[in-house]
């Protein structure tokens, strides 16, 4: 029966202007005022500390070609943990060794005399997080060995939540030292050593939607040249600053979640660079879960990088006009040429059971020159590309 | 029709924790963890629960609604932050509502008394109507006041909701992902089972306490139903229920019971409840809400809105750890 045919007369709402508001709009004011009650919402940026652990096997099958030339393979097992301490910290870790072998290029893309190469390389990253009531703190150690090359580095990385735990200031420092001890001994104890520093804000915008924003600044001092790449010559400081921007967002109707991001990157070396990322993340039932991911990059090249084109009387390696005994700044290295590239990545997930995961990511990455954004590329270098597969296997408890 | 959880044949058997609360039943589940750690969660969801319940609680002559009710049409209360976010949500309820769903109605319980089932007489809802009015609270900074004495306001509208999502809250803050709470049939959902497939809660029949009639399958989110048979009497072939139009003092009637499924538990309890309130137009509400609900007229017709956001969801956006 409707209200209206009840014995009592039905009184008129009072004229509240308020209460004649478009109906439509009901559903969204009844949902922002639910989110302006205090603690409905888990922190989306507050981490817990983690309950159980982890150890998880993970094997990267690694190899890049060019046309012609099977390039640099490796094959990298690693070891992945984490252990809670004490209910308020967690030791997290990663093992890896690498097997590295292929033909290592000596001047540009060129083919000839590239030498063989095999190495490996033992790393080990350790962190230590201690979670507080409004963020965390930890500090990590990372050590690699090569035959050729050792690396430490320290770091000491922070989150503070705000109050309501919808914005979170991340922070960082870090510091590293590298030695550098090429087996044809173009140098003998070279070192490197750099700091690092970078300040983030992460912001919850709607349940669905974070936005993260960070700027990176990194200081480096010493040998950053090649000793396999002949006449290869580096300034002997490396500063970069790095700006980065992330937006995730969460699809209710497919339950899925798309991380976009972008970072903006220039350094001393006169190289600048556009990074643009998107990922999809989609669920689906029994565990399974896919995410497509696209990468593109693009550089400029270092201002002391030159072009293939070799003097006409000595031919390759020499490049033509430059004085080439006076020790110039000069590289010819295709990493610090102008280019673009394209990642194309796709992960399919599955939790096997409560306590079993297992994942396989597989990768296809290019870079060309044509496919710098901003202005041409550099001439004259062959494409690359690199493929990779990993498979993980993780356990919980 | 409180929803029932079916666990379904899960290998791995949730940890379930029983309690009773705000008058009801509840019920805390959790899978993909030890007893130990479950019973350890749960513990802390239930504390909190029973923070709510005797923050807040009309029963209790300590709560805060006690204080502001036994001083109406006299002092103002003083009221913290969480308290006035209350009081903001009631607010967005009434205007939401168009006045429908008003926190001080209360008092036609004075009138109302479902275990002698009796019908009160005019006089009698006329004079408790003048004590209805949202807008008759008086709000400044960090105090409340109800201008006229005999007045009541409680939280009863949203108030186990309100505890379902803060309980829920609480567990995803401790890493459960897994699991939900369910106070009386107010379901927010923390994530779906361990193997990512979404909880069957099942919809009481609102004529037949021992029958489902339907089932909905949530990964994430929260379901809330509001329905014309929790407390109720009939009288001469009409059914009187607790629901009230605070602007007739009388008994809804359209609908025997509206579900809604939201990402929280409150939205999912308000949208049922003012559906409930909005009678026939409820339906036309409903479908501008932006949620979806499985609701039953008085004929006993099923209406849905199957766009099938059914999987209603709060986000696992976190930036995954470089």
């Amino acid at each position: 029966m409707a209200a209206t045919e009840h014995p009592v007369a039905v009184e008129k709402p009072r004229s509240n202007p308020a209460l004649t508001r478009d109906p439509v709009s009901t559903g969204a004011l009844v949902l922002s005022a639910a989110l302006a009650l205090p603690g409905l919402l888990p922190a989306a940026s507050a981490e817990p500390a983690p309950a159980g652990g982890m150890i998880g096997l993970r094997n990267l099958s690694y190899r890049e070609s060019q046309p012609g030339l099977e390039r640099v393979g490796s094959n990298s097992p690693s070891l992945v943990f984490l252990v809670p301490l004490a209910g308020e910290w967690a030791l997290s870790g990663d093992l890896v060794t690498d097997n590295v072998s292929g033909a290592s290029p000596r001047y540009h893309t060129a083919i000839s005399g590239a030498s063989q190469m095999k190495d490996r390389r033992n790393a080990a990253d350790l962190q230590l997080k201690r979670y507080l009531e409004d963020g965390s703190v930890s500090v990590g150690l990372a050590r690699s060995n090569e035959n050729d090359y050792a690396s430490t580095a320290l770091s000491l990385q922070g989150t503070v939540d705000s109050k309501d735990r919808n914005t979170t200031l991340l922070w960082g420092l870090g510091g590293a030292s590298d030695t550098i001890n090429p087996v044809n001994l173009a140098v003998r104890n070279e070192q490197r050593h750099s700091i690092d520093a970078m300040l983030g804000v992460a912001q919850v915008l709607t349940p669905a939607d974070l936005v993260q924003f960070s700027l990176g600044y990194n200081r480096g001092r010493g040998y950053f040249s090649d000793p396999y790449k002949i006449f290869d010559n580096r300034p002997r400081r490396l500063n970069q600053t790095a700006l980065s921007a992330k937006w995730n967002h969460h699809f209710d109707a497919a339950d899925g979640t798309s991380r976009f991001s972008y970072r903006y990157a220039t350094n001393s070396d006169g190289v600048r660079s556009h990074t643009l990322g998107e990922e999809y993340v989609q669920a689906f039932g029994e565990g399974w879960s896919v995410t497509p991911a696209l990468r593109y990059y693009s550089q400029s090249a270092a201002r002391f990088y030159v072009d293939p084109i070799y003097d006409p009387l000595f031919g390759a390696p020499f490049p033509a006009g430059v004085a080439i005994f006076q020790h110039p700044l000069l590289t010819m290295d295709q990493r610090l040429s102008a280019f673009g590239a394209l990642t194309l990545e796709a992960k399919l997930a599955r939790q096997l059971s409560a306590q079993w995961s297992a994942d396989l990511k597989l990768a296809r990455y290019e870079q060309r020159s044509a496919w710098r954004w901003f202005g041409r590329g550099s001439p004259g270098l062959a494409p690359l590309t690199a493929h990779w597969l990993e498979i993980g296997l993780y356990r919980r408890w | 029709m409180k929803p029932v959880v079916r666990h379904g044949e899960a290998n791995d058997a949730p940890f379930r924790f029983g309690f009773t609360v705000m008058g009801g039943p509840g019920e805390i589940t959790l899978a993909a963890t030890d007893s130990r750690s479950g019973l350890r969660l749960a513990e802390l969801a239930v504390a909190e629960i029973r923070r709510i319940e005797s923050k807040f609680s009309r029963y209790r002559p300590d709560s805060v609604v006690s204080q502001i009710n036994a001083r109406a049409g006299a002092d103002w209360t003083d009221c913290d932050a969480e308290t006035e976010s209350l009081f903001a949500y009631a607010d967005a309820l009434y205007t939401a509502s168009g006045g429908l769903f008003d926190i001080s109605s209360g008092v036609l319980r004075r009138a109302w008394d479902f275990r002698a089932q009796r019908i009160p007489s005019q006089q009698a809802l006329t004079a408790l109507r003048a004590l209805i009015g949202w807008q008759r609270m008086e709000r400044r900074a960090g105090q409340v006041r109800l201008a006229l004495a005999g007045m009541e306001i409680d939280f009863g509208g949203f108030g186990k909701e309100y505890a379902a999502d803060r309980a829920g809250a609480l567990l995803l803050e401790q890493g459960a992902r897994h699991g939900l709470v369910n106070l009386g049939g107010d379901i927010r959902v923390l994530g779906p089972k361990p193997d990512g497939s979404p909880w069957s809660l099942g919809i009481r029949d609102p004529r037949d306490p021992a029958a489902v009639i339907a089932e909905i399958e949530i990964a994430s989110g929260a379901l809330a139903t509001s329905g014309d048979y929790e407390r109720y009497f009939e009288a001469d072939g009409r059914r009187y229920c607790h629901i009230l139009d605070p602007r007739s003092g009388m008994p809804v009637e359209h609908w025997r019971s509206v579900s809604v499924v939201a990402a929280l538990a409150v939205v999912a309890g308000s949208h049922a409840t003012i559906a409930m309130l909005k009678q026939e137009a409820g339906q036309a509400y409903l479908d501008d809400c932006g949620c979806a609900y499985l609701a039953y007229d008085k004929d006993g017709r099923c209406l849905r809105q199957s766009g099938a956001k059914v999987t209603a969801t709060v986000p696992p956006c976190a930036f995954p750890s470089a």
